[in-house]
């Protein structure tokens, strides 16, 4: 049902146009003798066609077209303009003020429909473009959100591919990607950005996988030629990840690459100093350091959560960026909750 | 003026042969008529031109409605003028143009059987 709103302050004419529009079929007319409360009106509905006399009190045609067309999403809806035979300078200016066709008193019935039909055809067709605009949109937001998820999954089997080679376990990577965005969160990161350390700092050991085995799986202390080596997991992983076209993938390839930097430029690969170190880095360094110490492992027993805490505030302008251990410590609460949540002995979901 | 005689193919055929629509414009015609006729000598009185201009022109569209090519013609000559901003002899002219509605509307009276 086509909704069509007329406007004219003549009720003859008003009558008229009315029951031509009801000729029609399909449509709905809707009256109004005056421009103003008609204005009003379209403010909260959209007609699908506007039929508006020229020659009115209070707003005259034209200022009704150019108010009409200001408002919100009003600018493509047909409008006809009706006019006297004598005004074809007003029918002038009103094609070029808004109006898409006009109509000349007296009305002539098969001239008023067949310009009537087209401007409703006109409409139908806009619908139809809106609608599978909003399909497509619709459609794509559904694919993307697919892949993305798809995507979470595989940067997590990744994650976990490098944990397998490793004493790690898979809910290390959960508990420090939790601390990582408490991190992120304590020190104001906005909501797209601790999404994206969440999903990216299960990475950060990626590289693991291109450590041989013995010195990866050894039980005792690397000598200094094999812990080189084992540095290298730092470059490695950031190889793997870095040229990818997923903001993930590259924010995964820093942290990688910078986790193991430390904020007095004692540590490796690059030797990166205070801010020089990117803050995915930062926040890492801090997160990972701390599960390592508080979990056990085949050859070390946990830390205590205190004695972690003093080597993280001992550390503070040293290995670590002073404001990530500030950010980590107040939010302690939330770290509990996750070593609860995230327990060594429990195979997280894939 | 001559007078006014109803020109019922000519509305018709504007209306597309529909009688049903041609019956109930004259009727609408026949309601509006005493304001149509307050408001053109009311705009006269007023010596606005503006006012005047835009009640000329209903009238103009009125008669035009109803096919009478004389009345519109002449609510046409009112409205230029007073488009121009002239006012004077307004108030014979709105008169002259009340007595044409009234003349109209005896002829659409008797055409509804009244």
């Amino acid at each position: 049902m086509h909704q069509v709103l007329i406007i004219d302050d003549s009720d003859i004419n008003l009558t008229l146009i009315k029951a031509l529009v009801l000729k029609l079929g399909d449509c709905e007319p809707v009256l109004f003798e005056n421009p103003v409360k008609a204005l009003a009106w379209c403010r909260d509905h959209e007609p699908d066609l506007v039929i508006v006399d020229y020659m009115m009190p209070d707003m005259d045609g034209l200022k009704f077209i150019a108010a009409f067309r200001a408002l919100h999403g009003r600018d493509e809806l047909p409008v006809l303009m009706i006019t006297a035979n004598d005004q074809k300078d007003i029918r002038y200016e009103a094609l070029l003020g808004g109006a898409n066709d006009f109509l000349t008193k007296p009305i002539d019935r098969v001239e008023f429909s067949a310009r009537v039909r087209n401007m409703l055809s006109l409409r139908v067709g806009q619908k139809f473009l809106a609608d599978r605009a909003a399909y497509l949109a619709e459609m794509v937001d559904e694919r993307t959100r697919e892949i993305r998820e798809r995507e979470r999954e595989l940067i997590f089997r990744i994650s976990r591919a490098a944990e397998f080679r490793d004493p790690e376990t898979g809910a290390h990577i959960q508990r420090m990607a939790h601390y990582s965005l408490i991190i992120a969160r304590g020190l104001g990161l906005d909501d797209e950005k601790c999404k994206l350390i969440l999903q990216a700092a299960p990475m950060h050991d990626v590289g693991k996988i291109g450590i041989p085995d013995y010195i990866l799986l050894k039980p005792g202390r690397l000598n200094p030629e094999e812990f080189e080596v084992m540095k290298r997991h730092a470059v490695i992983g950031h190889e793997l990840l870095k040229d990818s076209g997923s903001e993930i993938m590259q924010a995964g390839a820093e942290v990688a690459l910078t986790h193991h930097e430390k904020y007095d430029g004692s540590g490796y690969p690059k030797g990166l100093k205070g801010t020089a170190i990117p803050l995915f880095g930062r926040i890492v360094a801090v997160a990972d350091v701390f599960d390592a110490l508080t979990s056990e492992r085949p050859y070390k027993k946990a830390w205590s959560l205190d004695d972690a805490c003093r080597l993280l505030e001992e550390g503070r302008g040293r290995h670590f960026d002073p404001l990530c251990v500030e950010a980590f410590l107040a939010g302690w609460e939330d770290v509990l909750d996750i070593r609860q949540q995230f327990r060594d002995e429990e195979i997280p979901d894939i | 003026m001559t007078p006014f005689a109803i020109d019922k193919p000519a509305i018709l055929e504007r209306l597309g042969g529909d009688e049903d629509i041609y019956l109930m414009m004259l009727d609408v015609f026949l309601q509006d008529i005493d304001n149509n006729c307050a408001a053109i000598e009311a705009a006269a009185a007023s010596g606005d031109p503006v006012r005047l201009q835009r009640e000329a022109h209903t009238l103009k569209s009125l008669f035009a409605t109803v096919s009478d090519d004389a009345g519109s013609a002449e609510a046409l000559v009112l409205e230029r003028r007073a488009k121009e901003g002239r006012v004077d002899g307004a108030v014979d002219a709105a008169a002259h143009l009340v007595e044409r509605l009234r003349d109209v509307a005896v002829v659409l009276e008797r055409e509804l059987g009244r």
